[in-house]
């Protein structure tokens, strides 16, 4: 039986437990599991305050009105950070500041390249997200399990980005 | 509770289970994302088809006996390739996606730090552009499914894939168990493996 101080569950476990949110995603919030758009949320809300002209995009202003869908996003990205927090200090898993992959798959040791590294690949993953509206969990995971033709074109596309990208720009970690 | 402060802790509540099991999955660490982009690592993909099978066996039988009505996205051709494209390549270079950023960030890697704030700054680009965006790329479409396009009930469809997908981990996990893809450290960094382990034979000879 898998326990919560295990430092590993199979792959199968956990994600029968992901695939199962689609339950109350559903009968709760008349939505499906999705991560991406919380970013525009909270990135609006943000800018919004020094820039109200940016609130008189409609894409922005429905992002950030303060109902459950919204509301309900940003909630379950927060609370990733917390449950996966949790799993951590249960199993002792403690983690460096940096995972010692990236010294192989950058060829750098610097922190500082990482970083910024990693603040690009963010700035990518989010407008790839919003240009398809969707990431991995709103296309992936939901948009898979409803059958749906575009979010299969987009799972392909980003598998497609993903190992290109992994094979000709990182090395073989 | 107003609904929406309820639909806040119902997404506190489903969070908490989502990164529970994307840190015990181990499907969050940079070398999990970076080896299943590299074909050398198969956990992200098996985790991923797995939840997929689950959400379209709880689907089939939700919108099956009428409890919900499904909420694909429109199918945008061109917008679903080209953002795919950007996001993947985003993702190879992160280590993560939008959603397991967050799973970093809470076990305490720094970098993923870096990735949350670039994200941010990304769809804050994507909502400026978003006016140019819609007209020049995203256009319109419409919702379809697959089983709209056969002709045949959602339900039908949805367990049609639950059984391949069954299938095709089965034979994964024959050609591969998931265990090998561990790591010593359960990061997903196999080179550490060997690494100790060649240094383990060489340690009499030195």
């Amino acid at each position: 039986m898998p326990s919560l101080y295990d430092k590993a569950w199979s792959p199968y476990v956990a994600g029968v437990a992901i695939g199962l949110l689609q339950i109350p995603a559903f009968l709760m919030i008349e939505t499906a599991l999705g991560a991406s758009s919380s970013y525009v949320t909270v990135g609006a809300a943000i800018a919004g305050w020094i820039d109200p002209s940016l609130l008189k995009i409609d894409y922005a202003a429905k992002h950030i009105a303060a109902n459950a869908k919204n509301l309900w996003q940003v909630a379950l990205v927060v609370g990733i950070a917390i449950g996966a927090f949790l799993s951590m200090k249960l199993s002792g898993a403690r983690r460096q500041p940096i995972s010692p992959i990236w010294t192989r798959a950058l060829g750098s040791s610097s922190p500082g390249l990482r970083y910024a590294v990693a603040f690009g690949a963010g700035f990518l993953m989010l407008l790839g997200a919003r240009i398809a509206d969707g990431c991995t969990s709103g296309h992936g995971l939901s948009g898979m399990a409803q059958l749906s033709v575009g979010s299969t074109v987009a799972v392909a596309a980003m598998f497609a980005g993903g190992i290109l990208t992994a094979t000709l720009v990182l090395r073989r970690i | 509770m107003s609904s929406v402060a309820l639909a806040i802790a119902t997404g506190l509540l489903m969070g908490v289970v989502f990164g529970f099991a994307l840190e015990k999955s181990r499907v969050f660490e940079p070398g999990m994302i970076v080896g299943q982009m590299q074909l050398r690592n198969f956990i992200m993909i098996k985790v991923f088809l797995t939840a997929v099978a689950t959400g379209a066996l709880v689907l089939a039988a939700l919108h099956g006996f009428g409890y919900v009505k499904l909420v694909p996205k429109a199918a945008l051709y061109s917008a679903d390739i080209v953002g795919g494209l950007i996001l993947g390549a985003g993702i190879a270079l992160a280590g993560a996606c939008p959603g397991t950023t967050l799973a970093q960030i809470g076990v305490g890697y720094r970098d993923a730090i870096f990735t949350l704030v670039g994200g941010l700054c990304g769809a804050l680009a994507f909502a400026y552009g978003e006016p140019w965006f819609a007209k020049s790329l995203i256009g319109t479409g419409e919702k379809i499914i697959f089983t709209d396009l056969v002709g045949i009930p959602f339900w039908q469809g949805a367990i049609a894939l639950t059984i391949a997908i069954v299938i095709v981990l089965v034979l994964m996990e024959r050609a591969r168990s998931w265990r090998a893809d561990l790591g010593a450290d359960v990061d997903g960094n196999l080179d550490a493996n060997s690494a100790t382990k060649a240094h383990g034979r060489m340690a009499p000879a030195e």
